[in-house]
């Protein structure tokens, strides 16, 4: 609108126009719209993500703590294991001893004075007949060892003296043997042993 | 600020120059490196197979062991002292222990080897107790301000700190004697660990009862385990258990049964062999002289072996029963044949003769078996065709191995049909002239006991494999029938007579109210030196009862008894014991039949 015809345009509107076409223009000005501050509540957020981190860490921290004591026990539980069972077979190793044929044929023998039967004898309990012979009486087993057969250093032959007799001459102990009799001159006796051959 | 930056640079460039070279230039040894901190790998051991006897009774049996080692570096300043410690509590050589506890530039010598666990545990928990006992005094000494204690109390628990154990298996033989020809024995172990077994089963079955170590690899600290750690686990595969046929108590009867009849008898050596009759097992084997396997070496090499087994003999008058059922199962023969035996036989350039002097005697065949003629079993055998004998020999087993799984096995000698001669034939016809071994012969005699059928001897209950690759046992033992029943029953009736009291030259080897059936055997034997008959003789007695449905047949062999006797004197009675023993223990009543009548001369 040029300056020019301010004068014919106000005329021309009546106040009232004016009015309406200025409150027309306010309204068209554009203006910022006022910003609204919404305050969301921040605290129990980030307390609960702080919260879950918290439990999370510690119960890690606990479950692993837990598992390490569990690998103690462990450990201590192995190590007992492995006592017992040494334990276990030293028994076992001293129950295989006394079970041993050699033992118990010598006990057998020596205590009780038993001998291998020659043949068996069958009782037939319903009839009470017998059927068998016993044979006569039993060979006791010889338990004895080989010796090994020992150096000559330690295992000297035996020296033979001859004694002799002097039978007739009392001797002053009184029970009328003469001591030549009784006694042996042969210091290096050893028993009877059978030579292995190899 | 600028000269601050610039020194920042410099200093940010030797870390640059640092990780190019850690992670550019061989990064792989310090990874490992770092794996193997606190990394520990551990072998799982492999447990040996136990050896166990038909009943499952244990003959080897593998315990918990540890070695018992020290450390020069802490133990030679108090060496006398702790070797008297070691000598008394362990039971090893107080003056070798002291040189090794004394060695130079060594921080590791054996002490003891294969201690059982619980032993060497008690011997360490007391080395400890008195290395704490030496740091108190120590402690103690050092507040009193007494230097020369301290350092003598601290030399002491330093000396007996110095013990430590490792892992050892132990191989314990709990009835020692008892069937260590079969069994062997493990020798020390090799330096990897590994056994190094040295005869027997222990060596011929190694594979199968040696097992597989395993390995387990894991990440400990401070001795534990991390649970979450790398974790790495081979299991060990343990090795196989070898269930033989032995009876234990009966091989124990039988061992001393032969060694108190060698004895007696003043001879060599004595082998006794016991199988059942019907399956073939073989219950004992028992072999004089023969070791301890739980001391081994304490006993001459010469022992370790089976003598069953390897060593040959000539069987003598036994193989008159093989040749006559033979006979007669070729049809030119029966028990009740009759023969005109002279006193003496020329043929070819050797004359042969009887063990008794006699005229012309009139024998049935039953009489020779009975009376155990060499004449008269030459006289029936020449009605054999060529090779015939040869040919029922080699199908009663002899001149090849049995295969039972003993090692050095010899497979005996019997001539090659190039050089069978006549005369080779009479000869081997009374059992000259030929080798067997004595599970051979068993099994030849127990063709007759089973109705001519031969049975495989075996000595392993089902099966296993050897270090050959043979597989042996029960399971793939055979059978084959070599003579016909009739004929094995007259044969059976013929040695019945043996044991007759007049007829025969065994009664020694009855057992009272059983039909025993037996033959005896009086070998000449061949010297080392010379080459020919030395003079010496193998004693024998080879049989069978209850005659009529038999059980067990029993062969017992003496070599070289200077007390002159013979196979009936010597050989007869340990088989009348022997025979009474494994009747009693199987608890096979009598048959209660009449016994045989066959007549000996007409």
């Amino acid at each position: 609108m040029s300056s020019s015809a301010p004068a014919s345009v106000r005329t021309r509107l009546s106040l009232q126009g004016r009015g309406l076409a200025e409150a027309a223009v306010e309204r068209a000005r554009l203006t910022v719209v006022p910003r609204r501050r919404t305050r969301a509540p921040k605290v129990p957020f980030v307390t609960l993500v702080s919260l879950l981190m918290l439990v999370g860490v510690v119960g890690l921290l606990l479950f692993n703590t837990s598992m390490q004591q569990a690998s103690f026990t462990t450990t201590a539980l192995e190590e007992r294991a492995t006592n017992l069972a040494a334990r276990e077979q030293a028994l076992e190793m001293e129950l295989d001893e006394l079970r041993d044929p050699q033992r118990l044929a010598k006990l057998a023998q020596a205590r009780f004075d038993m001998v291998p039967a020659a043949a068996p004898v069958f009782l037939y309990l319903d009839t009470g007949r017998t059927e068998g012979e016993a044979g006569g009486p039993g060979v006791p087993l010889d338990l004895t060892h080989d010796q090994p057969e020992r150096p000559g250093v330690l295992d000297p032959p035996p020296i033979i003296e001859q004694v002799v007799s002097t039978a007739g001459q009392p001797d002053g102990r009184g029970d009328g043997e003469s001591a030549a009799a009784t006694g042996t001159n042969d210091r290096n006796q050893q028993p009877q042993r059978q030579r292995r051959q190899r | 600020m600028r000269s601050g930056f610039v020194l920042i640079a410099i200093v940010l460039s030797f870390f640059a120059a640092r990780l190019v070279q850690l992670q550019g230039l061989d990064p792989e040894q310090y990874a490992e490196m770092a794996a193997a901190e606190g990394s520990v790998t551990v072998t799982l051991p492999a447990e040996r197979g136990d050896i166990l006897d038909r009943n499952g009774e244990p003959l080897a049996d593998s315990a918990d062991g540890l070695m018992v080692v020290a450390d020069p570096a802490m133990t030679a300043a108090k060496a006398p002292e702790l070797a008297k410690f070691l000598a008394h509590r362990l039971g090893v050589d107080y003056f070798r222990t002291l040189e090794r506890l004394r060695v130079e530039d060594s921080r590791f010598q054996y002490i003891a080897r294969q201690v059982p666990a619980r032993v060497a545990n008690e011997v360490l928990a007391d080395a400890r107790e008195l290395a704490a006992d030496a740091m108190e005094a120590a402690e103690k000494a050092k507040q009193d301000g007494d230097e020369e204690a301290r350092d003598e109390h601290e030399a002491v628990a330093d000396a007996y700190g110095g013990l430590a154990t490792r892992r050892d298996p132990v191989r314990v033989y709990p009835v020692r004697d008892v069937a260590a020809n079969l069994v062997g024995f493990l020798g020390t172990p090799n330096p990897d660990g590994s056994a190094k077994p040295s005869a027997g089963f222990e060596a011929t079955f190694n594979t199968h009862l040696a097992g597989t170590d395993g390995e387990a690899r894991y990440q400990a600290a401070a001795g534990n385990k991390l649970p979450l750690g790398d974790n790495t686990v081979v299991e060990a595969v343990d090795g196989q258990d070898l269930q033989t046929t032995i009876d234990r108590d009966l091989q124990f009867f039988t061992q001393r049964v032969i060694r108190q009849t060698v004895r007696q008898a003043g001879g060599d050596s004595g082998i006794a062999v016991v199988m059942d009759s019907r399956t073939g097992d073989v219950l004992a084997l028992a072999d004089d002289p023969t070791y301890d396997a739980s001391r081994p070496q304490d006993y001459d090499e010469d022992a370790y072996k089976s003598r069953a087994m390897t060593d040959v003999y000539e069987p003598g008058s036994v193989q008159k029963v093989l040749t006559l059922s033979a006979l007669i199962d070729a049809g030119k023969v029966t028990a009740r044949t009759k023969l005109r035996v002279p006193g003496s036989l020329a043929r070819q350039d050797r004359v042969i003769g009887d063990w008794f002097d006699h005229g012309l005697i009139k024998l049935t065949l039953a009489g020779v078996i009975a009376k155990s003629s060499n004449i008269g079993t030459v006289l029936a055998a020449d009605k054999f065709q060529d090779g015939q004998l040869r040919d029922y020999l080699t199908r009663f087993g002899l001149g090849e191995r049995t295969n039972i799984g003993v090692g050095g096995e010899t497979a005996g000698l019997l001539p090659d049909p190039s050089v069978w001669t006549s005369q080779t034939q009479d000869r081997i016809a009374f059992g000259q002239s030929l080798s067997v071994n004595a599970v051979q012969m068993t099994a030849a005699v127990n063709t007759i006991a089973n109705g001519g059928v031969r049975v495989d001897p075996s000595l392993i209950l089902g099966s296993a494999v050897t270090e050959d690759g043979d597989e042996v046992g029960t399971d793939v033992a055979t059978t084959r029938r070599v003579v016909s029943e009739d004929a094995a029953h007259q044969m059976t009736l013929m040695m019945e007579r043996v044991l007759d009291p007049e007829d025969g030259v065994a009664p020694a080897a009855a057992v009272p109210g059983y039909r025993v059936a037996g033959k005896t055997g009086t070998a000449q034997r061949v010297g080392e030196d010379c080459g020919c008959y030395d003079g010496t003789f193998t004693v024998s007695f080879a049989g069978f009862a209850p005659a009529d449905d038999p059980r067990f047949t029993i062969y017992v062999v003496v070599q070289n008894p200077r007390n002159g006797g013979g196979g009936g004197s010597v050989a007869g009675p340990a088989f009348s014991r022997l025979m009474g023993y494994a009747l009693r223990r199987y608890a096979v009543p009598p048959t209660g039949t009449p016994a045989s009548r066959l007549p000996v001369e007409w």
